[in-house]
């Protein structure tokens, strides 16, 4: 009796305010009621409320162009413009309980998640393991190795750089698919698949199906499929991605759309134990790569478009239990924001932002989420990762800065408290999420020795940050970009553009770079040897206008109309070369579609990317020049890597299927005749279906054997 | 561990919506046609193949298809249930499946959209039943009806480059629920001619 009293009271208020909001959104309550319905006590009388009439106005005038074509000094594009594609996934969500600790339920491994079959013969490998860096070894180590490609970053300061050299810039040419592998579901395959000791394991998309191979031949070893629930795909955003699995100490690690974090034995493939860590009622879902450190998997949510409040939380690697959960909005206890605490900029100092920065209780449903990319630095045991957008995209409706949205965060790996954290867009106005990588280098600045992060923000503008304090070395767009216009390096704080503030239900024209940003989830690459940043990104506009939107737990929480378009050059993606410490572009290509796949760099001076219309190509590192291209059979969105195979080999591998926010038009029903469709992107990518559909092909290449001998005799 | 959903907010709210309305949901539309009965509803399959070939269904009207105004109200709706947030302004589609042609997973009759949008579909799409008054269902669909009415009449659809020639003017600039009467050239992924 009383604990049901109890449980009402918690539920009447949330029930109660929800209640009001729907009669609102009715409009007075009189369509509830039957006007012929002798018992509708409302008696009213009132009309429902009238659409506001739209008078069938005549076509816009055609706006100016705002900006003249600001194509970077680097190297000619030498490509026709090719295709591109794009689409990140934000989410953020509304716990009612913020002081709750992490909520799961850890399930033992008697009761398995998903179903394990085994292949072939199950008796262990007697091929000759190429070096044993297995699964005793440090995960560190593992990736020092240049045969292995052991978590979807290749090493812990994500550079996705090898050490290989085989495959190089003299024989790229030759390169042939050795083999391939079909996932079986045509949905968007953004995920890295991962190399270790000669096994190959990737996941696919929704439902999150796991395959281990034999890397140098294709033979299929085990698959694991999850049970997800399938209504999860209605509160995915941006079609039903993964961007891939980790590994450590002989597990396999994955997380589920529908927020199950599961541990598989690597050899076996057998479910060792799973965690529920969120709620798809309240819109959340898993989208990100986990990653392992120090015996922890740490994982984020998604969901920044459903109002959902963001998280990221480490699980003990050996039974599935939580260690710590950090919050991304709310009081300093949730964001575990302790005495440790020390950013850079002296406006994150005050105490409770995650709360102060909002309208009362807004910081509930004001996202923040994680779901992009997680790096680690073992000097100084940290983790370092960006934060997604605030909820609702409508800023109308969130005055304040809407901490910790947008923002870097450096975390003890051990406990998640927080070193220092910098916010990279105070009051998002475009759904500028900064989940983008942070590329842990060691670069000489101004002919000093600097431990940095690169961020390639989503807003436009490279920033070079010092790892260990959090300051701002600098910040220099690598795209167009119109509604910010630099970067205040004394605050941190960027200088918007006023006369494209999104007042409500006003047409904004020309917002550059587009929601996406001008990069968005898809990984660069660094390499040692040329001291340069690889990057694919998008160059792409928008016309955007807000308007009111109420939260309701479980649906969209956007407030905003979108329609994207290709940027100035008439191009919508472009991949290019970018040297951090002259803070310039270096060399760059142009495609006709976003450039939505990762990309890899290797000691062959060779950088891979694939296209959304189907190209894979091989560039000159130094010079852009593409020495080779092949034509798959769906758009690229995946993450190139690279690996040794058990004959001695270099192999290549990635994942083909379009898909995604930016390709989710080719494998999913939306209208290419409708610009808004797909928050926007449907506008910029709305010819994609007539150069690809879907697909799941994992496609291995290497250069033929012979090829290869008639390659080392060449003098 | 900690239980985050609390167990019976759906209930909690049509106890909430009952006070305030003092009432329970009607399930009468707007007066000009006769609601279909639960039972009526009941009989609605969902699929094609009906054994002995006997065909249990009955024929059902949205009891708002005379109403002029229902559109323009079920467009309001989209908007305020957020809706618009999966199947996009205009229903062209994203998280969910778009409303803007003739293709409709569930069957395009209005007793199958009502029911769709009552019952929810088990890949994402969400019962609605239990939170919306069935005369707010019944608008929504005839808004479905209105914005899913594309020119294109072909059986089937070709895409192509030369194929895709016309699209409809974006809704930032066009608000109606008839945006297939305001169509523009195909832009190819440019900026649309009107903005």
């Amino acid at each position: 009796m009383t604990a049901h009293h109890h449980r009402l009271a918690l539920v009447a208020g949330p029930a109660l305010a929800l209640a009001a909001f729907i009669m609102g959104a009715i409009g007075s309550g009189a369509v509830l009621a039957d006007p012929q319905n002798e018992q509708n006590r409302q008696g009213s009388a009132q009309a429902p409320n009238e659409l506001e009439a739209t008078p069938p106005s005549p076509q816009p005038p055609a706006a100016a162009e705002t900006k003249p074509p600001e194509q970077p000094e680097g190297a000619p594009s030498p490509q026709p413009p090719a295709a591109a594609e794009t689409k990140p996934p934000e989410q953020p969500e509304g716990a009612p309980s913020p002081q709750a600790p992490a909520t799961a339920e850890t399930k033992p491994p008697e009761q398995p998640e998903g179903k394990t079959q085994t292949f072939g013969n199950e008796t262990p490998s007697t091929e000759k393991p190429v070096e044993s860096k297995s699964a005793a070894s440090n995960l560190e180590d593992l990736s020092q190795d240049p045969k292995q490609w052991p978590t979807a970053a290749k090493n812990y300061a994500s550079t996705r750089y090898s050490e290989l050299d085989e495959i190089n810039t003299t024989n790229v040419g030759k390169l042939q698919m050795a083999w391939a592998f079909s996932l079986g579901t045509n949905k968007g395959q953004e995920a890295a698949p991962l190399i270790v000791d000669n096994v190959l394991y990737v996941i696919g998309p929704y439902p999150n199906e796991v395959f281990a191979l034999d890397a140098t031949t294709g033979d299929l070893k085990w698959s694991y499929a999850p049970k997800p629930d399938p209504a999860v795909q209605g509160v995915a955003c941006c079609d039903v991605v993964t961007r891939g699995l980790a590994y450590d100490q002989g597990k396999i690690f994955i997380a589920t759309l529908d927020n199950h974090a599961v541990a598989l034995d690597a050899k076996s493939g057998q479910e060792l134990w799973h965690t529920k860590l969120g709620e798809i009622s309240k819109g959340e879902t898993i989208t990100m790569a986990p990653l392992a450190a120090k015996g922890k998997i740490f994982i984020g949510n998604s969901g920044g478009e459903m109002g959902v409040r963001g998280w990221v939380t480490a699980l003990n690697e050996k039974d599935g239990t939580i260690a710590w959960r950090a919050y991304s909005t709310g009081p300093d206890k949730d964001v575990l924001i302790g005495d440790d605490f020390k950013p850079f900029y002296g406006s994150l100092k005050a105490k409770d932002l995650g709360v102060s920065s909002w309208p009362p209780d807004h910081w509930k449903n004001g996202g923040g989420t994680v779901w992009g990319w997680i790096s680690y630095n073992p000097e100084f045991n940290l983790i370092y990762y960006g934060t997604a957008n605030p909820g609702p995209w409508n800023s109308n409706q969130r005055p304040g800065d809407n901490l910790w949205t947008t923002t870097i965060f450096a975390r003890d790996a051990d406990t998640g408290a927080a070193k220092w954290a910098y916010q990279m867009n105070p009051h998002d106005l475009w759904d500028y999420d900064e989940i983008n990588e942070n590329v842990l280098l060691d670069l000489d600045i101004d002919g000093q020795p600097r431990k940095v992060l690169v961020h390639i923000g989503r807003n436009g503008f490279m920033y070079v940050i010092d790892r260990q304090t959090g300051e701002v070395l600098s910040a220099d767009p690598y795209d167009t970009v119109t509604s910010i216009k630099s970067i205040d390096l004394k605050t941190g704080r960027p200088v918007v553009d006023e006369s494209l503030h999104p007042d409500l239900e006003k047409v904004i024209r020309n917002v550059c770079p587009a929601s996406p940003g001008a990069k968005d989830w898809q990984p660069t690459a660094w390499s040692p040897r040329t001291k340069l940043l690889y990057v694919p990104h998008q160059h792409l506009c928008m016309n955007f206008k807000t308007s009111q939107v109420g939260y309701i737990a479980g649906t969209p929480f956007v407030g905003a109309t979108v329609d994207m378009f290709a940027g100035p050059g008439g191009y919508r993606g472009e991949f290019m070369a970018w040297d951090p410490v002259a803070k310039k572009k270096v060399w760059s290509i142009s495609e006709n579609f976003p450039v939505w796949s990762g990309t890899m760099v290797t000691a062959g001076d060779i950088a891979i990317y694939g296209t959304m219309d189907r190209w894979l190509k091989a560039v000159n590192a130094k010079t852009g020049e593409v020495l080779w291209k092949f034509h798959a059979g769906s758009g690229f969105i995946g993450q190139p890597v690279t690996y040794q195979g058990s004959d001695g080999r270099q192999y290549i591998a990635i994942l083909s299927g379009v898909g995604g926010w930016s390709g989710a038009i080719a494998n999913a029903e939306i209208d290419p005749r409708v610009r808004n469709g797909a928050l926007g992107f449907a506008g910029a990518n709305q010819d994609l279906p007539a150069y690809t559909k879907g697909g799941s092909e994992l496609i291995v290449f290497a250069i033929p054997k012979q090829a290869a001998v008639q390659a080392e005799a060449a003098p | 561990m900690l239980e985050v959903r609390p167990p019976s907010l759906p209930l909690a709210i049509g106890l909430a919506l009952f006070a305030i309305a003092g009432q329970a949901f009607s399930d009468s539309p707007a007066p000009n046609m006769p609601a279909p009965t639960p039972s009526q509803l009941l009989n609605v399959p969902v699929t094609t193949i009906l054994p002995g070939d006997v065909d249990l269904a009955p024929n059902i009207k949205n009891p708002v298809a005379d109403d002029s105004a229902a559109a323009a109200r079920g467009m309001k709706y989209f908007a305020n249930f957020n809706c618009v947030g999966c199947h996009a302004d205009n229903g062209g589609g994203g998280m969910g499946p778009a409303l803007s042609n003739r293709a409709f997973l569930y069957g395009g009759k209005p007793e199958n959209i009502y029911l769709t949008i009552a019952q929810g579909r088990p890949n994402g799409m969400p019962a609605w039943g239990s939170l919306l008054p069935s005369s707010v269902i019944w608008d929504l669909v005839a808004y479905v009806k209105s914005i899913s009415s594309e020119p294109e009449e072909s059986w089937g659809k070709t895409t192509s480059l030369e194929a895709l020639k016309t699209e409809q003017v974006p809704a930032e600039f066009q608000s109606t629920p008839d945006p297939w009467k305001y169509t523009q050239p195909f832009a190819d992924g440019q900026k649309p001619s009107g903005g």
